[in-house]
């Protein structure tokens, strides 16, 4: 009656525990055969791997590629730990990094960066809290923060803030509204000041009336890692011609993406072929002239070579471990397997 | 205080349940109403008590009801409707406290009802221990507590056994002896009608009219030594319900 | 049985066969314990031989640790009042208005027309989906937090009630009328605590509904509570804390229904 195959059980319970719809699971693996699964959010951050799968970058690396796309980072974090799904693109966050603590999960590549000159995550404030004084990220002090859930990327960043400005993260009162959705009707409705984002959401908000934009985080965090590539540790550990044949991939998608977009060196058609490509992962119930702005505003960097920046991994986890959201006994090595990618 | 009714007609959708009904309903006297099943003599109960409304004809109350009654038109249920939350005691003191009597001032009446119906020791009961002819004891001392000008019981005894009912018949004499009370008393058990009523009324198969009056004259504490009168008057009733019975019957199953 | 082959004689004496029972149920205190404790020992055991990953599935003695520490830390109180005053709070306003407009629904065909469509059509809808909307209306605060629960919980007795209403004896009511009782003494005497079975058993459901919504809830903006607990947990991969602090809304809910029944024993001894 039981039979305790570990995956099937994993992502049963994991399934049911965390995210009953996100997955049906498919029973790729990752064999001879190089059949893989990429888990994917329909974001432009995700474009590499749109890119790389349309102009057949994984094919010419051998690999037969199926797209499995999820609502949110942390149900694509759990069927890569349960073996669902291969690879994966998102930000480090408390859970991510548990997962590797028990050696289901690695990191190995960055992604999206923060990057001076290039539009970055911006900061927000409600029109409310801006006309009280609220001009500037330095008078984050004592104002409400939005973000989706403890140790998630937003609470890091509001913790980057206030220690560059010179005062405790506890005196930012974060809010965990679990979407981004709800945070977008908490900020517009002015029940919370203050909020960070991806610019092209950023840049849609700051037109409302009741939203102004004060900051942006690349002044904070530089050199922000916001998003890494991982896998599980199997992969890792066992396949790693399957992993290089990936991130020769996925660096190719990124190259194109970077070109097109981000330094728009390739011209105007490049741009408009790019846009038209992502459209179809990205923005699909919206028309074409309506995502493109988006899309073309939403563009940023991505690491060249999926380069990691080892520096701000470990600011992170050096963060999540003094928030006690997780334990004090995990080391950079369980979390990145640095052997794939150039690390800085 | 007499009740009279008047040219009382009444149809439920396509059906005539009744037609033309006139009846007065002395002070003092007891009323049986028999007829075969679904002749409408509950309905009719329910019009003399102002329960419901009859389509054509009235209900008129000649003259004033005594000062001292607290609800001159007082129901006995069949199914005794007792509060199943409430004790004996709260059973009876439910219908008194709309008048203001309450604690006190209610002690009284109830202790007087309960000792007429032989309940005493039971007030604090719930009507869940009490069998069936206790409950309807119950329901009578409620009645009784009020003060009624005129009793209308529907069928009172049918839902209790044999033995029960004539212990409860016993003990409504009794209470009619000593006091007496008016009362329209709805039954099908025509051995009920004979021992009670001072007056027979059968009424007809549907539509429900009035075949005939038959009068009692004994004394109602004298019935239970004239036997065989009693059973005449008893056949009586029945050759003349027989046939409006069989009908009833048979439309009973067609309906 | 023997003797159905040899057919017995006049004078020959046989038992007859017994064959009543066996569908009976009998009350036996000790099986569900016992289960439970086999569960959770058998549970702990494959824990600690591996058979079930850690990552699966965490011991229930880690997820005791997780409580434990949650104790030690001293802010087991804070989520559990957080929680409890929100539960307790929603789920009053939530029935008590719930009974109110059952009430009406039950006594009057105006509002039977105009409000139970309107129920019927609304509690189905999973509160959950409304949160962004509940954000925008009642604030991030304690107000959404409520709410949830009381729209969570009012439906179900809005329901409970008017059925409850439905159902009361109507030779009641009419004895009730028959002896001039006045319209509010009808309802106060006899329509409530005639209802009042179905309204009790309506509470035991929307108490279950209000723990469930309970971590719907404390997704908006809850520092503090058992939803936020387990919500934190989920999201930093935490099975251990998970385990317990769904373990500690079961308890929760065994404690309401508990508090139900002995209300019920109170206040229908009736029966």
């Amino acid at each position: 009656m039981f039979t305790f195959t570990r995956r099937k059980v994993t992502s049963l319970v994991l399934g049911g525990a965390i995210t009953a719809a996100s997955f049906a699971a498919t029973t790729t693996l990752a064999n001879a055969a190089d059949k893989i699964t990429v888990g994917a959010l329909r974001f432009t951050s995700h474009a590499p791997s749109f890119v790389a799968f349309e102009r057949d970058y994984f094919k010419e690396q051998g690999l037969e590629v199926e797209f499995k796309f999820f609502q949110a980072a942390q149900p694509m974090a759990v069927a890569i730990a349960s073996g669902d799904v291969d690879f994966g693109v998102t930000a480090i966050s408390g859970g991510l990094i548990n997962l590797a603590q028990k050696g289901a999960i690695k990191v190995i590549g960055g992604a999206l960066h923060e990057e001076k000159g290039i539009d970055g995550q911006m900061i927000l404030a409600s029109k409310k809290a801006f006309d009280a004084g609220l001009k500037s990220p330095a008078n984050l002090k004592g104002h409400s923060y939005g973000i989706t859930q403890a140790g998630s990327s937003f609470h890091y960043m509001a913790h980057k803030i206030a220690q560059k400005e010179g005062f405790a993260g506890s005196e930012i009162k974060v809010k965990p509204l679990q979407k981004v959705g709800a945070i977008i009707g908490a900020l517009k409705s002015e029940q919370i000041d203050a909020w960070s984002i991806v610019p092209h959401i950023a840049k849609g908000l700051g037109k409302a009336p009741t939203v102004e934009i004060i900051g942006k985080i690349a002044d904070y965090i530089p050199d922000y890692q916001v998003t890494t590539v991982f896998t599980s540790a199997k992969n890792a550990a066992d396949q790693k011609e399957l992993v290089k044949k990936f991130l020769t991939a996925f660096s190719k998608g990124a190259d194109d993406f970077n070109t097109a977009l981000v330094d728009k060196t390739a011209g105007d058609q490049a741009a408009e072929d790019m846009v038209k490509l992502i459209h179809k992962y990205v923005y699909t119930s919206r028309p074409y002239e309506k995502a493109a702005p988006s899309i073309r505003n939403g563009a940023m960097r991505i690491n060249k070579g999926a380069k990691l920046n080892v520096t701000n991994v470990k600011d992170q986890l050096s963060w999540f471990q003094s928030e006690g959201l997780v334990s004090k006994d995990i080391t950079i090595d369980m979390l990145v397997d640095d052997s794939f990618v150039e690390t800085y | 205080m007499d009740l009279h009714l008047e040219d009382i007609s009444h149809t439920y959708g396509d059906i005539t349940v009744l037609q033309n009904i006139n009846l007065t309903i002395k002070d003092g006297e007891i009323i049986c109403i028999v007829g075969p099943s679904g002749c409408g003599k509950s309905t009719l109960l329910r019009f003399i008590g102002g329960l419901e409304r009859p389509d054509h004809g009235q209900v008129l109350q000649m003259g004033e009801a005594p000062k001292d009654s607290l609800n001159p038109l007082t129901y006995i249920f069949q199914d005794f409707a007792l509060l199943p939350w409430r004790s004996v005691r709260g059973n009876i003191s439910l219908v008194l406290e709309d008048h203001g009597i309450k604690g006190k001032k209610a002690e009284p009446i109830i202790a007087d009802v309960l000792a007429r119906t032989n309940l005493s020791d039971f007030a604090n009961a719930l009507p869940r221990q009490l069998s069936g002819g206790m409950k309807q004891r119950v329901a009578i001392a409620r009645a009784l507590a009020v003060r009624p000008a005129v009793m209308l019981m529907d069928e009172p005894l049918s839902a209790l056994d044999s033995q029960t009912r004539e212990l409860l018949m016993d003990d409504l004499m009794d209470l009619w002896q000593r006091d007496r009370f008016t009362a329209c008393y709805v039954t099908h058990n025509l051995n009920e009608a004979v021992r009670l009523g001072h007056k027979i009324v059968v009424l007809s198969r549907r539509p429900g009219k009035i075949r005939e009056i038959v009068e009692i004259d004994l004394p109602l504490n004298k019935r239970k030594d004239h036997a065989e009168h009693l059973a005449e008057k008893q056949a009586q009733l029945w050759s003349i319900m027989r046939e409006e019975a069989r009908a009833a019957d048979k439309e009973l199953v067609h309906a | 049985m023997p003797n159905q082959t040899s057919p017995l004689s006049a004078n020959q004496k046989a038992k007859v066969p017994f064959r009543g029972g066996g569908f009976q149920t009998k009350s036996l205190r000790l099986i569900s314990p016992v289960v439970f404790i086999c569960l959770i020992a058998l549970w702990e055991l494959g824990s600690k031989t591996g058979f079930i990953s850690n990552l699966v599935l965490p011991a229930p003695s880690e997820a005791f640790e997780a409580f434990m520490q949650l104790a030690r830390s001293g802010m087991l109180w804070t989520h559990l009042s957080a929680s409890l005053q929100r539960l307790i709070i929603g789920w009053s306003l939530g029935s008590t208005l719930g009974i109110m407009v059952g009430l009406l629904i039950g006594l009057s065909s105006i509002a039977r027309a105009g409000l139970s469509p309107l129920v019927s059509a609304i509690f189905p809808i999973p509160k959950i989906a409304l949160l962004p909307l509940f954000i925008i209306w009642f604030g991030i605060g304690e107000g959404s937090k409520v709410a949830t629960i009381l729209f969570g919980t009012f439906f179900p007795t809005v329901i409970a009630t008017y059925g409850g209403v439905d159902n009361v004896d109507r030779s009641l009511i009419r004895m009730g009328q028959s002896f001039g009782l006045s319209r509010s003494s009808i309802i106060r005497k006899i329509i409530l605590p005639g209802a009042l079975p179905a309204i009790l058993s309506g509470c035991r459901i929307s108490a279950s509904i209000a723990i469930i919504l309970l971590v719907a809830a404390e997704m908006i903006g809850a520092e503090f509570g058992i939803g936020a607990y387990i919500l934190l947990a989920g999201s930093l991969f935490a099975p251990d804390q998970l385990i317990a602090g769904v373990a500690m809304l079961s308890i929760m809910g065994l404690c309401f229904a508990w508090l139900i029944g002995r209300a019920e024993k109170f206040f229908l001894s009736w029966r």
